[in-house]
């Protein structure tokens, strides 16, 4: 058995290999060239040896690997590593120059002590302007074998271990230190991050957040003239033993001069997001800042990704990248347990990286995976740095975890061992069961960044191709060769050096700070360096990553800009500027030199802000989960309200406001009286419907506005439920309106879209109804309806005649009339979910015909979700604005690699099994888990009878052949929300800024905000109502697009805009009256009003 | 098909070239070993207890039908006329057959095919003939003919599985939890989803209308001092708390519980055992070897049991998601002491009628109207699993002590467990009248 999951385990590892990223190009040498430890001379290797008082039932952190710390010990301009072994000696490297160590633990006393090490730190503690070492301890052994070492560096290479003079000898379960100046007040202060060596049953949580413990609780430390005093307790540091705490690092998140904490937390415990008061005290802020989280977060770095001075958070965590491993981790979605620990304040923690873009004020979005950087695998440590000299920070992430733990078919069938043992009479050893655990190592991830806020894979070219098992890791310039290289430390293997070769031959800068007080590397140090094109800005901060130390001088990489000046602001507040510098060298900076600056904050006027309108309605929805009728969906598609409409029902000049119910919500009408907006309670809407959309106009020719509501949702409508009726009011000239029964057609669709036109052209206004979804029968297409006007508000089915295919066009999100070949009848643009963007053109006010094929070749399948039309070029044609689901999702097709659905009553049980398919490295794969699958298909059950069967199935193998050949297939080739230019009576696609990729888009604004002329848009959406394990999207905080008047259009950052609304955005509605007055309708929550001036 | 429409082409027996004598008749160690090899393969694959059920009753009955079609029966035991299963018994018998090996190997077939790890028979029934042949127990047409009336039994039951609604349990909306006090929500530590929340809709053999078998409405849900609930919430806590060794070994015994969940930080590991309807199979067979019982009263006995497990299954579960009811462990969690956890793992569906009462004292029922009053028997059905022995001097002493197992474990209120014995009772004393009192 055994030998079988070695051939197994080799069999993954070259599977990887071959499969991931490009090819290495060929002829030329990898970017990074790994040394071998015979030339280096570093053989260390953190070695596991698993026997019965060490392994991981007795101490679970058996697994997470060592540390690595860089620091030039003896002054000599060679910066010399440090590394930490787990169960073997500590590790010091003297730096020899041109890659060549000598290993001098002996000699300098720093081997520590036989005790299970963790993180290691360098800091020059005393202030002495020598580098000291402090290792942190843990494992399962006692008081005294936990406690944290301090090496106190005496300058000739030698080390005298004092942490109790310095009261740093804490016996936590230490996972790494952070020496940080909290108090500014010019000396280190300490960050002890700790975990808990014991399982916590999930019913102890509440009683365990409640309490401080001792030895897993985080700590806080001020340094009182070189003595540590634990102040954890009085500055507001959380200290439950719930906090495993497996990363920290530090940096002034909110940018007001007083440095920041965060720390990631595994498992259940939310991570921590310390904002620093100022006075001494923290206080957590994560969700103040951040909408969601990495679940089981592990290391972690801070700093600026895309050259906006802000700094960014990115934390680590589990999800793979290959559909096998994921396949063998996920199992059933638990949409109770996740609301259970929602409410009990756990918050919104997903099983993935996230990469939390700071847009200034404690605003954040999450974009991972726009980013590109969200599955690394069972990951450890994060370092953001220029590998490429090219002005942005690539990403390193080490990974790799020693036993298949997380692998369902462990779960499910490795406890038979039990019994097998008992029927065979023999003792189980839960020891034998945990150490014969299958073992897959996994190569690392390195990601050059492409300015643009999205990552590529460059693992395999840059030289990161081996598979193993790596932990802690830093970056530092070891040859002085202006490129930085990097050191991972590996399980069971020499640690791996890596040189940077360099060879993009781009210019750097490298900063080295000297502090005048015993902060002497002048830690908290904000460096910006302008340079004629870019914002360059890093912290001063060696903790990164994970249990590591990173190189004390600062490497910035310039591609080709040159440099305008060089600024540092001191922890301490001192500011040095240094203007043009010589470049490709290293630049020393002295705090001495500096000077005290007042901030000057400069409040920038904003676009947007909190309109004084009150609009007094919240939408509400009764809960429904859609996953619990079609197990398959991605998406609930119950959840599409508020939807808002204006009209002047009582001719007295001011709009009245209708806003859409959902079922048992119903809508309201609102009236402005009074200075303000109030329900007319004698307008009634009954409570079974779900409004899609409504639009006054006049129906019966009579003067008065009347009210069409359009009818949607899912929920547990029947298909062809009553309440999908649509419904008309007739005004009765005073502004009352009352539903007229009879002159509508019946309408059994569940539809998502009124439209108002002339389609006849007999004079009377005749309406297009968009069907958006059958009921429990996703994906069938519902039908959508021409209804043609008598002229005297009557309107009789005309669909057979108008539409092709008798109305059934797809599942219809929204659509736009308009005339596009000028010929006086309106045609209809329509777009859906797997639907191209359609375009029906009226022929003579007779039937609409579909010329897409003419109008916009090859247009893109998408899952679009809402259609805007404007004059963006001014050239006297509309073009388009199509809002689709976005990037920032595990989903990024295009008409190679397209999502497919497949549908069908496979099983022949009467349901519909929509099964989607999507493209991961190259292949597609069915994108449900197995139990997904299972509960959908019953007779899957003995097909897959294990989960590592399902992890490498594909559609054919899931659906068989003769099922595959009577597939209904629906494609999405296209996720980008995009702009569609009017050309010659045909459309051309042009791209957005990558922002508009960010959240799914489901209302778009136009508007002129700046009074240039040219027309500008604002894009909202988000989707929250979707499979836990795509996660919550919540990027989107209305984000604001200028125009040029030529089709290109600029992002304009948060900060500037001022927007900030958070939630599923599902409509926005200005009144002509008052066009700089937005409201923003917010599915299940307040609407929001905001003004520009 | 109506059984009474049915025709009857039996072939005379005595064209049998080789008649069966009395020595050549192998124990009923050969089922009940194949049998436990089906149980096997549930618990491999976490069949829940009312899907192990339904699995127990077609294997047996493909058994049973096997040995009644060449004991020339026309249903004298009247499983299949005074049930829902029609059965076609116009099956032309050939030379050769042995009936034990038809019989064990239909139920076989049924197995491999209802499962779904049922590929795992696949190598007991290759085992099975390998058996049979080379202790020349079968030649070459006689191991073809046994196969195919196997084949026959087995396809004859499987038309019936086909079409009890099983497969339309997918097209159901899934379960929600229903808000307001006093419902159930799963629960800790791995909050499974709830456990066949659509079985009501399922083909029952005997009940014809489930209302007939419902409980008594379970205490209102109420926190007021000396309100029924709040005195059963209340006993649950104290007695859990003070639970004596005995109790402990009671309720451990009785857990049956097809996967219970063990975490330690990233690793978690499920740990099977036997389902409820297992061990009464389990006790079955034990009882059949001790009364040394014919096959053909085997045979019957073991599908009657199972078939009165799958009725009283869908009986209770009909009420489970009927009321509804929250578990103790989340009640007292919530109300009463938050760190408190029950001995047993609390299984993954709502609380009341306790499904181990209901199925335990039908089956009771069913086998002390068998075998006799004071049957007494040592019960080994948990061996397998690491558990003790166990002697018992009635069906009835076992039963009750299964059904008050769930107090000790902490995973029933006391009126789901006397409840749940009542409509177990009922209903296997109906099953009983309708096969005893049969014209």
């Amino acid at each position: 058995m055994k030998f079988k999951l070695t051939i197994l385990a080799f069999f993954l590892t070259t599977c990887t290999i071959c499969i991931r990223g490009n090819a290495q190009e060929k002829g030329g040498k990898p970017k990074f060239e790994s040394i071998s430890h015979r030339k280096s001379g570093i053989t260390f290797n953190n070695k596991l040896t698993e026997d019965r008082n060490n392994n991981i039932l007795t101490y679970e952190y058996f697994y997470n690997g060592g540390g690595v710390a860089v620091g030039d010990f003896n002054n000599d301009g060679l910066e010399d590593v440090f590394f930490t072994g787990n169960m073997s000696e500590n590790k010091l490297y003297l730096n020899l120059g041109d890659f060549k160590f000598k290993d001098i633990t002996k000699s300098s006393g720093v081997g520590g002590k036989n005790s299970w090490t963790t993180g290691v730190s360098v800091a020059d503690i005393n202030g002495d302007g020598l580098l000291d070492i402090y290792v942190c301890y843990s494992g399962n052994g006692n008081l005294e074998s936990r406690r944290n070492e301090l090496y106190i560096n005496q300058g000739n290479l030698t080390f005298i271990e004092s942490a109790k003079t310095y009261g740093l000898d804490d016996p936590s379960n230490s996972t790494q230190a952070l020496f940080f100046d909290f108090d500014n007040d010019g000396d280190l202060d300490l960050f002890l991050l700790n975990h808990h060596i014991e399982v916590i049953n999930e019913i102890e949580f509440d009683e365990a957040r409640g309490k401080r413990h001792p030895f897993a609780g985080d700590k806080l430390f001020r340094n009182d003239n070189g003595k540590f005093v634990d102040i954890s307790e009085e500055a507001g540091i959380k200290g439950s033993s719930l906090g495993f705490g497996l990363g920290v690092t530090a940096s002034d998140i909110n940018g007001d001069g007083f440095i920041d904490l965060y720390v990631s937390n595994d498992y259940i415990e939310p991570d921590y997001l310390y904002i620093n008061n100022g006075d001494g005290t923290f206080t957590d802020m994560l969700t103040e800042y951040l909408q969601h989280i990495s679940h089981f977060s592990m290391g972690l770095d801070i700093a600026d990704v895309n050259n906006d001075g802000l700094v960014d958070i990115f934390t680590l965590d589990m999800l793979p990248e290959d559909n096998k491993r994921q396949k063998l981790l996920y199992g059933p979605e638990n949409y109770e347990q996740y609301a259970l620990m929602v409410n009990r304040g756990f918050y919104h923690q997903n099983m993935r990286n996230m990469l939390h873009l700071n847009h200034g004020e404690g605003v954040f979005s999450e974009i991972g995976q726009l980013a590109g950087i969200s599955n690394t695998d069972w990951s450890w440590s994060a370092l953001l740095f220029d590998a490429t000299n090219s002005g942005f920070k690539d990403l390193f992430v080490s990974n790799g975890y020693y036993r298949d733990y997380t692998n369902r078919d462990f779960l499910k069938y490795k406890g038979d061992y039990y019994f097998k043992s008992a029927v065979a009479g023999e003792k189980a050893d839960t020891l034998h069961l945990v150490t014969s655990m299958s073992s897959t190592p996994i190569p690392n991830y390195f990601f050059e960044n492409n300015g643009n806020l999205q990552f590529r894979d460059k693992s395999e070219n840059w030289g990161f191709s081996q598979a193993n098992f790596s932990s802690g890791a830093a970056y530092v310039d070891l040859d002085n060769d202006g490129n930085l290289d990097l050191i991972v430390s590996n399980i069971n293997q020499p640690a791996s050096i890596f040189r940077n070769t360099g060879n993009e031959t781009k210019n750097f800068l490298k900063i080295q700070l000297k502090g005048e007080h015993e902060n002497t590397a002048g830690i908290g140090s904000k460096v910006f360096v302008y340079t004629n094109s870019n914002l360059l800005y890093q912290e001063q901060m060696p903790i990164r990553g994970f249990q590591s130390s990173v190189s004390q001088t600062l490497h910035f990489g310039l591609g080709g800009s040159k440099i305008d000046s060089v600024k540092v602001v001191w922890p301490t507040g001192k500011v040095n500027l240094i203007t043009s510098p010589e470049i490709n060298t290293t630049l020393l900076l002295e705090e001495s030199k500096g000077v005290f600056k007042n901030k000057i904050k400069e409040a920038k006027r904003k676009v947007f802000s909190t309109s004084e309108i009150e609009f007094h309605f919240r939408h509400e929805e009764y809960g429904f989960n859609d996953f619990k009728r079609q197990p398959l969906l991605l998406e609930m598609p119950s959840y599409i309200g508020p939807i808002m409409v204006a009209g002047d029902i009582n001719g007295n000049g001011k709009e009245e406001i209708y806003i859409g119910g959902s079922k048992g919500y119903p809508g309201k009408l609102f009236e402005w009286k009074g200075g303000k907006w109030t329900p007319i309670e004698s307008f009634l809407v009954d409570e079974e419907f779900t409004d899609s959309d409504a639009v006054f106009f006049d129906a019966n020719g009579d003067g008065h506005l009347d009210l069409y509501i359009s009818s949607g949702g899912y929920h547990d409508y029947l298909s062809t439920d009553e309440s999908l009726q649509d419904r008309l009011y007739i005004n009765d000239g005073n502004g009352n309106l009352t539903r007229q029964h009879g002159q509508l057609p019946r309408i059994r669709s569940s539809s998502s879209k009124v439209l108002v036109a002339d389609f006849n052209g007999d004079g009377f206004p005749d309406l297009f109804v968009a069907g958006r979804i059958v009921p429990g029968r996703y994906p069938l297409s519902p039908k959508s309806y021409i209804l043609i006007n008598d002229g005297k508000g009557s309107f009789r089915d005309a669909t057979k005649a108008y539409l092709p295919d008798d109305g059934v066009l797809g599942m219809i999100t929204d659509a736009k009339g308009m005339d596009i070949n000028k010929d006086g009848y309106p045609d209809l643009v329509l777009v859906g979910e797997y639907m191209p963007i359609t375009f029906l053109i009226n022929q003579n006010g007779q039937k609409f015909e579909n010329q897409t094929t003419s109008i916009l070749p090859n247009s893109p399948k998408g899952w679009w979700r809402k259609i805007e039309s404007a004059d963006f070029t001014n050239d006297g044609t509309l073009d388009l604005l199509v809002g689709n689901f976005g990037l920032n999702s595990q989903f990024s097709p295009n008409s190679k690699e397209p999502l497919t659905l497949y549908f069908g009553d496979f099983d022949e049980n009467s349901s519909i099994d929509p099964i989607l398919t999507s493209f991961i490295r190259g292949k597609a794969y069915p994108f449900p888990s197995r139990d997904e699958l299972l509960d959908q298909m019953y007779s899957l059950r003995s097909k897959f009878t294990d989960y590592e069967s399902y992890a490498i199935a594909t559609i054919e193998k899931v659906l068989g052949r003769d099922a595959m050949k009577s597939a209904s297939t629906l494609e999405v080739t296209e996720l980008n929300t995009v702009f569609l230019e009017q050309v010659n009576g045909k459309f051309e696609i042009r791209e957005l800024p990558v922002e508009a990729q960010f959240a799914p888009v489901n209302a778009i604004h136009v508007l002129d905000y700046d009074g240039d002329g040219n027309l500008d848009f604002l894009l909202a959406g988000n989707q929250s109502r979707i499979r836990l394990r795509l996660g919550v999207i919540d990027a989107s905080l209305g984000q604001l697009f200028k125009g040029d008047g030529e089709g290109n259009f600029k992002y304009i950052p948060q900060i500037e805009s001022g927007l900030n609304i958070k939630g599923d955005v599902k409509s926005i509605l200005s009144l002509p009256s008052d066009p700089k007055s937005l409201y923003f309708g917010i599915n299940h929550d307040q609407v929001k009003v905001l003004e520009f001036k | 098909m109506d059984l009474r429409k049915a025709k009857y082409f039996i072939l005379f027996l005595l064209l049998l070239s080789e008649p069966l004598k009395a020595s050549d008749e192998p124990t009923i160690d050969l089922y009940v070993d194949n049998l436990f090899k089906i149980t096997e393969v549930m618990v491999t694959d976490v069949a829940s207890p009312p899907a192990a059920a339904r699995f127990y009753a077609y294997s047996t009955l493909a058994a049973h039908l096997a040995f009644e079609i060449v004991g020339g029966s026309d249903d004298k035991s009247k499983l299949f006329s005074k049930s829902s299963l029609s059965v076609d018994y116009s099956y032309e018998l050939n030379n050769g057959i042995d009936p034990h090996f038809a019989s064990v190997y239909a139920m076989l077939l049924v197995g491999k095919k209802i499962m779904p790890s049922g590929y795992l028979l696949d190598e007991v029934i290759h085992n099975l003939e390998k058996e049979y042949f080379k202790n020349k127990k079968l030649r070459k047409k006689g191991l073809a003919e046994s196969k195919r009336l196997g084949q026959y039994a087995a396809d004859q039951i499987l038309l019936f599985a086909a079409k009890d609604k099983y497969a339309q349990l997918s097209t159901h909306t899934r379960y929600t939890p229903k808000k307001g006090e006093g419902h159930w929500y799963p629960t800790p530590p791995a909050y499974m989803a709830a456990v066949e929340p659509e079985w009501r809709t399922i083909q029952t053999f005997f009940i014809d209308d489930l209302q007939g078998y419902k409980p008594l409405p379970p205490a209102n849900f109420s926190l007021e001092e000396n309100s029924s609930f709040q005195k059963q919430l209340m006993e649950v806590y104290q007695v859990t708390s003070a639970l004596t060794d005995e109790q402990k070994l009671i309720a451990n015994f009785w857990d049956c519980n097809p996967f219970m969940v063990q975490y330690s930080g990233h690793m978690a590991i499920g740990i099977k055992k036997i389902s409820p309807g297992g061990h009464w199979i389990g006790i079955t067979g034990i009882a059949a070897q001790k009364a040394t019982l014919s096959w053909s009263e085997t045979l019957f006995i073991h599908a009657l049991v199972s078939m009165g497990l799958h009725d009283a299954f869908i009986s209770c579960w009909e009420e489970k998601y009927d009321s509804d009811r929250i578990r103790p462990e989340s009640a007292i969690n919530k109300y009463v002491d938050k760190s408190w956890k029950p001995l047993l793992q609390t299984p993954p569906f709502p609380e009341y009628t306790s499904g181990h009462s209901v199925i335990s004292s039908a089956s009771a029922v069913i086998l002390t109207d068998y075998f006799g009053e004071n049957f007494d028997f040592l019960d080994t059905s948990e061996v397998y699993f690491g558990l003790p022995e166990r002697y018992f001097n009635s069906f009835q002493e076992a039963a009750e002590e299964a059904a008050i197992s769930r107090l000790y474990g902490g995973i029933h209120f006391r009126d789901a467990i006397e409840e749940g014995v009542i409509q177990g009772k009922s209903i296997g004393e109906y099953i009983l009248s309708l096969i005893k009192n049969a014209s």
